[in-house]
């Protein structure tokens, strides 16, 4: 089991304490395309958050291929987020002053690979998106679909254990999301890549093989998916 | 933390695509160290103008001069003019000591002196050898008066540099030739090329000097003169000094011992120490001003970092959320607090530098100064300039720092 979560519970204290993860059980084999998916406020977010170690959990366990994830310094939090996860953002959170090649760098930047290196290697996960004529361009220069090409090259080029996306095409248009969630799809079937989507979105959702659907803070419906039928892209979503 | 050229890149990319936030927030240093720099330069500079009018002239040396009484005494009214003669000379020689040089100066001016066609109209004044070490000579050409020359009352003058090119202006060579002083004719000895500076009786480039005695005999002055000029004996307290002669001259003369307007005395070392102290003061000033300016500059770049630093919430937020440690995000940056201090303070060393070559040499390039006034900061300046950028650097960097250590990788998803 790659990702497992038992019982992990989340309380944010503010004025008003909102639990937000209410035992929280789940378990994600490494290969598997899953989707999670719920309206807001559900905490679908917060669980993205956990998932990705940006956000601690109060009580329960996380297990990344059997590794713990509790109480973790800032700095190896920052190591395993380096090394085991790829996040891929809705905003596609690209840096405006780098080019396309350098924000695929950067990661492993962080890790310490040498420049010559580290440039080759974003260079070929450029190329094997489609975006070698776009190496040098700032996001600024890019549409929608080229930036969150750049964001999944950025995610793919330290190979990590999990992909995290989340909303991966929530600022795109209904033809360019087509096209990353296929893109997405490709990556799980070739390279056997394990990617957990978070969305609200059933036509999203429906490229997945799996649907863990969330609601009020607890798991609802596990739906195997592999027919890929039960929403169409764009339709009319349950949850929408 | 890693120092390769890969951070140093990653830092030097991330300023120079952010131009004008890096410009703005590089001004204030680069202002602060401009104005701390051009303003030690300007003092130096002026120092040195200053340290120049007292070029040649002995630290020591004592200037009397003899004006009319502001009180009765020995039987003589108020107002009296009275002269001193070579007797006090020799008397001053004799008793007093702390005394090293004594001697006379007689001065006329307005003195005609000729050659050929031209004319110039100077002081003229009457001088014994001796007065080379009070007020010591810059020659252009030839030689100052000699002993002989004032003993055998030859006919000699020595010109000022300002004489010579009214009545040479063709700039060559006067020694030897003879220029009319008044009624009669002096050769020229030589040719002295002070500028103005301390002036005892009229500035020494408009001066023509000949032997004292000549001067006695052409006046019919019967050996009277008002001025004397001095030095104390190494290691002698000039005001013991003038206390002794004060006496002396007042008894000889008949003169109510405390009565200062009678008897002008001039210190040049207490003036020399008004100008040291004066200039240490202005140094203190300045620095104070500089430091005041520079630390605005830093506290301003510091403020655009906080403000840089949240707008720059998403970004940091990324990085984060990609691998950098807490700790890399500290060291970013300050380095790139520091990285930007520096350069915009090495311009600013640049620029002043630059400023303060040009002054030197406008104000080198003036007549009325000597060539080779430096308004330029010394080396060792500008490597506590540099040290002390460093640590504004550090200092400026490290609440912006801080504040973005502190940025979770989920605010980057926050900012939206």
């Amino acid at each position: 089991m790659l990702i497992e979560l038992k019982d992990v519970n989340k309380t944010y204290f503010g004025a008003q304490p909102l639990h937000v993860l209410k035992g929280i059980n789940l378990g994600i084999e490494r290969g598997e395309f899953v989707s999670i998916m719920g309206a807001s406020g559900s905490g679908k977010s917060t669980l993205l958050n956990i998932l990705g170690i940006l956000d601690n959990y109060d009580s329960g366990e996380y297990r990344i291929n059997g590794k713990l994830i509790w109480d973790l310094t800032e700095a190896k939090a920052a190591e395993y987020r380096n090394k085991m996860i790829g996040f891929i953002f809705q905003s596609y959170n690209l840096i405006g002053f780098k080019t396309a090649v350098e924000n695929v760098e950067l990661p492993l930047f962080y890790q310490g690979v040498s420049r010559h290196k580290r440039h080759e290697m974003a260079m070929e996960y450029i190329d094997r998106l489609g975006l070698k004529d776009w190496a040098g361009h700032y996001p600024n220069e890019m549409s929608g679909g080229q930036k969150q090409r750049v964001a999944i090259a950025r995610a793919l080029v330290t190979k990590p254990d999990i992909i995290l996306a989340d909303e991966p095409t929530g600022a795109l248009d209904s033809k360019t999301s087509v096209e990353i969630m296929d893109l997405l799809k490709e990556l799980n079937e070739r390279e056997k890549l394990t990617i957990i989507v978070v969305t609200h979105e059933s036509g999203v959702a429906n490229y997945t093989n799996k649907i863990i659907h969330i609601k009020d803070g607890v798991i609802g419906q596990i739906e195997e998916n592999h027919a890929h039928n039960s929403v169409h892209f764009g339709g009319e979503g349950m949850l929408k | 933390m890693r120092f390769d050229i890969d951070r140093y890149k990653e830092i030097i990319d991330t300023l120079s695509r952010n131009r004008s936030r890096t410009i703005l927030t590089g001004f204030g240093i680069f202002w602060g160290i401009f104005m701390l720099l051009v303003m030690l330069g300007g003092g130096n500079g002026l120092k040195a103008i200053l340290s120049q009018n007292f070029e040649g002239f002995a630290s020591n040396a004592i200037i009397i001069g003899t004006n009319r009484t502001s009180k009765p005494y020995g039987g003589f009214k108020r107002d009296r003019y009275w002269l001193m003669d070579k007797s006090d000379v020799e008397v001053i020689k004799t008793l007093v000591p702390e005394a090293d040089i004594v001697t006379m100066m007689d001065a006329d001016w307005g003195g005609n002196v000729t050659y050929s066609d031209k004319s110039y109209s100077g002081i003229i004044k009457g001088l014994t050898s001796e007065y080379a070490g009070v007020e010591s000579p810059q020659m252009m050409f030839g030689r100052w008066l000699n002993e002989v020359d004032c003993t055998q009352e030859r006919k000699v003058c020595v010109i000022g540099k300002r004489v010579w090119s009214n009545l040479f202006p063709d700039g060559e060579n006067p020694t030897g030739l003879f220029i009319k002083v008044k009624n009669s004719y002096f050769q020229v000895i030589g040719v002295d090329g002070r500028n103005g500076g301390i002036n005892i009786n009229g500035s020494p480039d408009q001066s023509v000097v000949i032997p004292y005695q000549l001067m006695d005999k052409m006046n019919n002055s019967g050996g009277k003169f008002d001025m004397i000029c001095m030095t104390a004996k190494e290691g002698a307290d000039s005001d013991v000094l003038q206390e002794k002669v004060r006496g002396l001259l007042s008894r000889r003369h008949s003169i109510a011992p405390d009565d200062k307007n009678a008897m002008m005395m001039l210190d040049t070392e207490k003036i020399f120490k008004i100008v040291d102290n004066l200039f240490t003061g202005v140094n203190i000033l300045v620095i104070l001003v500089g430091l005041g300016t520079l630390l605005a500059g830093a506290i301003g770049v510091s403020n655009i970092m906080m403000v840089t630093v949240k707008e720059r919430t998403t970004e940091i937020g990324i990085r984060r959320a990609i691998g950098a440690t807490p700790k890399m995000i500290l060291s970013q940056i300050i380095t790139e607090s520091i990285g930007l201090t520096i350069l915009a303070g090495m311009l600013g060393i640049l620029f002043s530098v630059l400023i303060l070559w040009a002054a030197g040499s406008i104000v080198s390039s003036m007549p009325d100064f000597t060539s080779g006034i430096s308004f330029q900061i010394g080396f060792w300046t500008g490597i506590a300039v540099l040290l002390l950028l460093v640590v504004l650097g550090v200092l400026a960097g490290l609440a912006p720092a801080l504040r973005a250590m502190n940025i979770k990788p989920v605010d980057a998803m926050r900012d939206e």
